[in-house]
């Protein structure tokens, strides 16, 4: 009796000693609301499926989680994993705390072709790779069919270049009274993320090639911006607070992918969307958006089983269930073409149609550290041409004066 | 002071609009709380139309708000019993003592209230995390535990107490603890209702801090579960509204509970006299 | 006891017992220690440290800081955006400040006569302090919204063609500094109803029978009464003045043409979005020197502030 007893006692330390070798993972994100409930299902079925390794996620707040990062990092206790707006992604390279993940990805059936192109240009540092995208969002057209009516246009057929902008645009403020074409005039990132498209519609780039010198004050960037100044002055679009479109007070927007689930639950209005009208010259173009997952520096085991983790979040079937469970857009191409997902956009989402095909023209932001401080730079003199204090060429300029030095 | 009667109406005319205009954004608050997700848009309405009593129940499901509630709540009481029993102290100091350096030390504090935090985050972090303290009570409450601006109230108002309340103790050989205890503190009700209120508010409201110094979602307080529906992609407004109409019941009675002092405070007191 | 003898009690330090400055100083220990060590440990050292990365170029994050010297200091005082924001900050600081003060005062005079429903005014006085600046900012926007908003319907009664207020550059500072005295209102008239309460009752009836009227005795009795109140909230009206931040944030974020970018949003900016936390540390040395300035001159100017510590 004794003896089973004492063997009882030793499969239970034993038993107790595999639960401590397991894995403790944390995982930092800013997914909130049904997002984050998304994630919280998957993460328990990949605990379910691998026992001895539990992740805990913990919400931190998307506007201070990169001060959240840096007190961590600081004070050295920083999680095993985290997300973050791909923007912040150069800053975060650089706090040499980051696990390279070019020796898993080798390693691993991680396929980078398979991925969108736009967002990959993020999370590089000295040849090495330390993020990888786990969700994407873009920008389109929506328009108010109820207004396009009032306006004598067809309520089913968009504008589908700079031209047919500009004219709906006019149609709608003469005919309606309110604001054909919303802009973001406030300034920040919210203008010049909306403006780089225009800017990429027309032939311009942000940065030359290689990031080091301003590239928006060219010809192109003088014909998006002009664009702009001549909508507010005669296009029937305005300087207003933003939010005029949901409100029923402007007929189009620019906005992002993930507008197609809140603006169905928050107007009263029918809504269409579309993939952004475009210029010849450049063509069609969006600006893409969204999260890069990265590991933390610590011990093997942890960064492998952070690394299991992550590689089977990225996998086809789990990514094309995260992006059904949240309306974020595909990162990869296996996902976009996935016939599941193609089948639930068409039925259970049709706004966010125009958003998929959007995919393959998008283009990310510049990945430089300083990019929020060339953004607002940029976007306060956007504003200034907006308000008819400067030349379109006058603005650009003299942003690019002030962008430049940000780029040494 | 006898009021006439059309002085009377005038001053409520004067005190209704005034009050109107400070409730207003309180009003929203509330009926945003209570509309269906739909008519968010609509023109802001002070008074609701809509009553989506569910949003509640959404809301407070949508975090572990019991939690949240308990912690701010133990933090918020430990800060506020703090400052002001600290803050009293050393405000008595600088009103009544006479001590080698005390205006430079004065100026000091008062210095510590001109350095906006955000800059101070890293290294009153990194404190913190050499202590030991993260994701406890204490690391919620200590750092905060005195308060510049406390200091300064209560030195204002000691300075306003007429002398001679204490001078007669202090010839009857009272030392200034217990002059202090006995005298100072029981005079200064309505000074203390003031800044206990604040303190609370402060405590009760702070985001940047908790957020910093906590890691699991055990420790997490109130304003951060009100974060949760302020995504990156858009505001729940209905859901956020009904969470932070609940989330401010307990500041407003914090209020009801002080105001009574800010204005009975004298009445057994001497000073009546 | 007649109005000109308020002034005896503070006048009579003459009587007092007086001590020499080592003899109090075991006692102010006692009633200090616990102030200095947590001020020091979580305020002197932070704020020390934040001085000493003033001299860095650092992003915060990289385990690389760079000496720069006073290079940031120098940037601040070339920079046309540092001085814009001194600009928008002293005209917000000013305006909040009196504003605010003068309605406060205003409005706890009114609520401490004795007329129906002061508890219930009371309360509503102090909702904007109670309600969160996101709630406050959304309906703010919409009462200047230019053609829906309240502000401007109202003006158009009368009228008035009402400016576009958030978005015009002449106008967003004033908005912004009407919404920040409406919620520092409720604050201030707190802090002079606890004042108004401390004034002893026989100071009025002394006053009435030397036959003053309301306004002489709110002249010669209540203000004065109350100068170390009113001192206290422009000290501490400007403090926060100076560092406002969230209201702007959800209000205006600087604009239009950086209008109403003060520094607390200067700050915020290049500490939060741009992480250079040099130059951000190098911003808030300037913010403390200019509210140190302002303060040592208000200690001075008022009798009160210094009246015991000279």
């Amino acid at each position: 009796m004794k003896l089973v007893r004492v063997l009882t006692l030793l499969t239970m330390c034993l038993a107790f000693a595999g639960i401590t070798f397991g894995q403790n993972l944390t995982f930092w994100h800013y997914w909130d609301g049904a997002n984050g409930q998304v994630l919280q299902g998957l993460i328990d079925r990949y605990e379910e499926e691998n026992p001895g390794v539990s992740i805990e996620a913990v919400f931190v707040p998307g506007s201070e989680l990169v001060t959240r990062l840096q007190t961590a990092i600081a004070g050295r206790q920083t999680p095993t994993m985290a997300i973050s707006d791909l923007v912040a992604m150069p800053l975060l390279t650089s706090s040499g705390v980051l696990a390279p993940l070019n020796e898993y990805i080798a390693s691993s059936n991680v396929d980078m072709d398979d991925y969108f192109e736009g967002p990959l240009v993020y999370g590089l540092r000295d040849g090495s790779r330390y993020s990888l995208p786990v969700s994407a969002s873009n920008l389109g057209l929506f328009w108010n069919k109820a207004l396009f009516e009032e306006a004598g246009l067809d309520p089913e057929t968009p504008p589908q270049n700079w031209d047919e902008l500009m004219e709906f645009s006019k149609t709608i403020n003469e005919r309606t009274g309110v604001v054909g074409l919303e802009l973001f005039t406030q300034g920040g990132e919210g203008t010049s993320w909306q403006w780089q498209v225009y800017l990429w519609s027309a032939g311009g780039e942000m940065l030359s090639e290689d990031l080091s010198e301003p590239a928006f004050n060219s010809e192109a960037g003088e014909k998006a911006l002009s664009y702009w100044v001549d909508l507010v002055n005669e296009g029937g679009s305005n300087v207003a607070p933003w939010g005029l479109f949901g409100r029923g007070e402007a007929g189009m927007v620019m906005d992002g992918s993930w507008m197609t689930q809140f603006f169905p639950m928050q107007v009263s209005f029918e809504l269409g969307s579309a993939v952004f009208p475009h210029s010849e010259a450049g063509g069609p173009a969006t600006n893409m958006g969204g999260e890069q997952a990265f590991i933390f520096e610590g011990e093997d085991e942890t960064k492998q089983a952070a690394w299991d983790f992550i590689e089977w979040f990225s996998s086809t079937p789990v990514q094309v269930e995260w992006d059904r469970g949240t309306g974020f857009m595909p990162i990869k191409h296996s996902v976009a073409n996935d016939q599941a997902y193609v089948a639930w956009v068409k039925n259970a989402r049709p706004l966010l149609l125009p958003f998929v095909e959007s995919m393959q023209y998008a283009r990310a932001r510049p990945p430089v550290e300083n990019y929020p401080q060339i953004s607002d730079t940029l976007a306060n003199y956007i504003v200034e041409a907006v308000y008819g204090r400067m030349s379109p060429e006058e603005a650009l300029d003299a942003a690019a004066g002030e962008v430049a030095p940000l780029l040494r | 002071m006898r009021l006439k009667p059309v002085q009377r109406l005038l001053i409520h005319i004067i005190l209704l609009a005034g009050a109107f205009i400070s409730a207003m954004p309180f009003l929203w608050m509330i009926t945003t709380s209570l509309k269906p997700a739909g008519s968010l848009y609509d023109p802001p309405l002070l008074f609701p139309v809509h009553f989506e009593w569910q949003n509640y129940s959404e809301a407070w499901q949508a975090a572990p708000f019991p939690r949240f509630f308990l912690n701010s709540a133990i933090m918020t009481i430990g800060i506020t019993f703090a400052q002001t029993l600290l803050s009293a102290m050393a405000g008595y100091a600088f009103a009544r003592l006479r001590f080698p350096g005390r205006n430079i030390l004065f100026f000091l504090i008062l210095g510590t209230m001109m350095i906006p935090f955000p800059v101070t985050l890293i290294p009153s972090f990194l404190i913190v995390a050499d202590l030991g303290w993260l994701d406890t009570y204490q690391a919620l409450i200590v750092p905060r535990a005195v308060s510049a601006f406390a200091i300064f109230l209560f030195r204002q108002f000691f300075l306003a107490i007429p002398r001679e309340l204490e001078e007669a103790a202090l010839i009857d050989g009272a030392n200034r603890v217990v002059i202090f205890l006995r005298i100072i503190l029981p005079l200064s009700t309505p000074v203390i209702a003031a800044s206990a209120t604040f303190s609370f508010l402060f405590a009760w409201n702070d985001f940047l801090w908790p957020l910093i110094v906590t890691n699991s979602t055990e420790m997490r307080t109130v304003q951060l579960g009100l974060a949760m529906f302020q995504g990156q992609y858009g505001t729940f407004w209905t859901l956020l509204m009904a969470a932070t109409v609940l989330v401010t019941l307990p500041a407003i009675l914090a209020f009801l509970l002080a105001q009574r002092r800010f204005i009975e405070g004298i009445t057994s007191s001497g000073l009546k006299g | 006891m007649t109005v000109n003898s308020i002034h005896s009690s503070n006048e009579g330090r003459a009587k007092r017992p007086t001590f020499s400055r080592l003899q109090q100083l075991p006692t102010a220990l006692v009633f200090l220690l616990p102030a200095i060590v947590i001020l020091g440990v979580f305020n002197f050292y932070p704020a020390l440290y934040s001085l000493y990365l003033s001299f860095f170029d650092w992003n915060g994050i990289s385990p690389l800081k760079e000496a720069v010297g006073l290079a940031n200091y120098k940037r601040l005082l070339d920079s046309q955006e540092f001085w814009n924001s001194l600009r928008v900050t002293f005209v917000y600081a000013g305006g909040m400040t009196l504003g605010s003060i003068a309605v406060g005062l205003l409005v706890a005079i009114l609520l401490n006569l004795n007329i129906e429903g002061r508890a219930f005014y009371r309360v509503l006085y102090f909702l904007p302090v109670i309600t969160p600046t996101v709630a406050a900012g959304v309906v703010w926007k919409y009462l200047f919204d230019p053609s829906q908003g309240v502000v401007n319907r109202s003006l158009a009664l009368v009228n008035i063609d009402g400016p576009a207020w958030l978005v015009a550059p002449g106008w967003a500072l004033a908005a912004v500094v009407i919404v920040g005295v409406w919620k520092r209102v409720g604050f201030n008239m707190v802090v002079y109803l606890a004042a108004l309460q401390g004034i002893p009752r026989t100071y009025y009836e002394a006053a009435q029978l030397d036959g003053a009227g309301p306004w002489q005795t709110f002249r010669h009795i209540t203000l004065p009464l109350l100068a170390p109140s009113t001192f206290f909230l422009s000290v501490t009206a400007l403090i926060e003045a100076f560092q406002v931040f969230d209201l702007v944030y959800v209000m205006t974020a600087g604009g239009p043409l950086k209008n109403t970018d003060v520094i607390g949003f200067y700050l915020y900016r290049y500490g939060f979005r741009y992480y250079e936390l040099g130059f951000a540390s190098a911003i808030a040395y300037a913010m403390f020197v200019l509210i140190f300035i302002v303060t040592v001159i208000q200690f001075r100017l008022t009798r009160s502030g210094a009246s015991d510590a000279a």
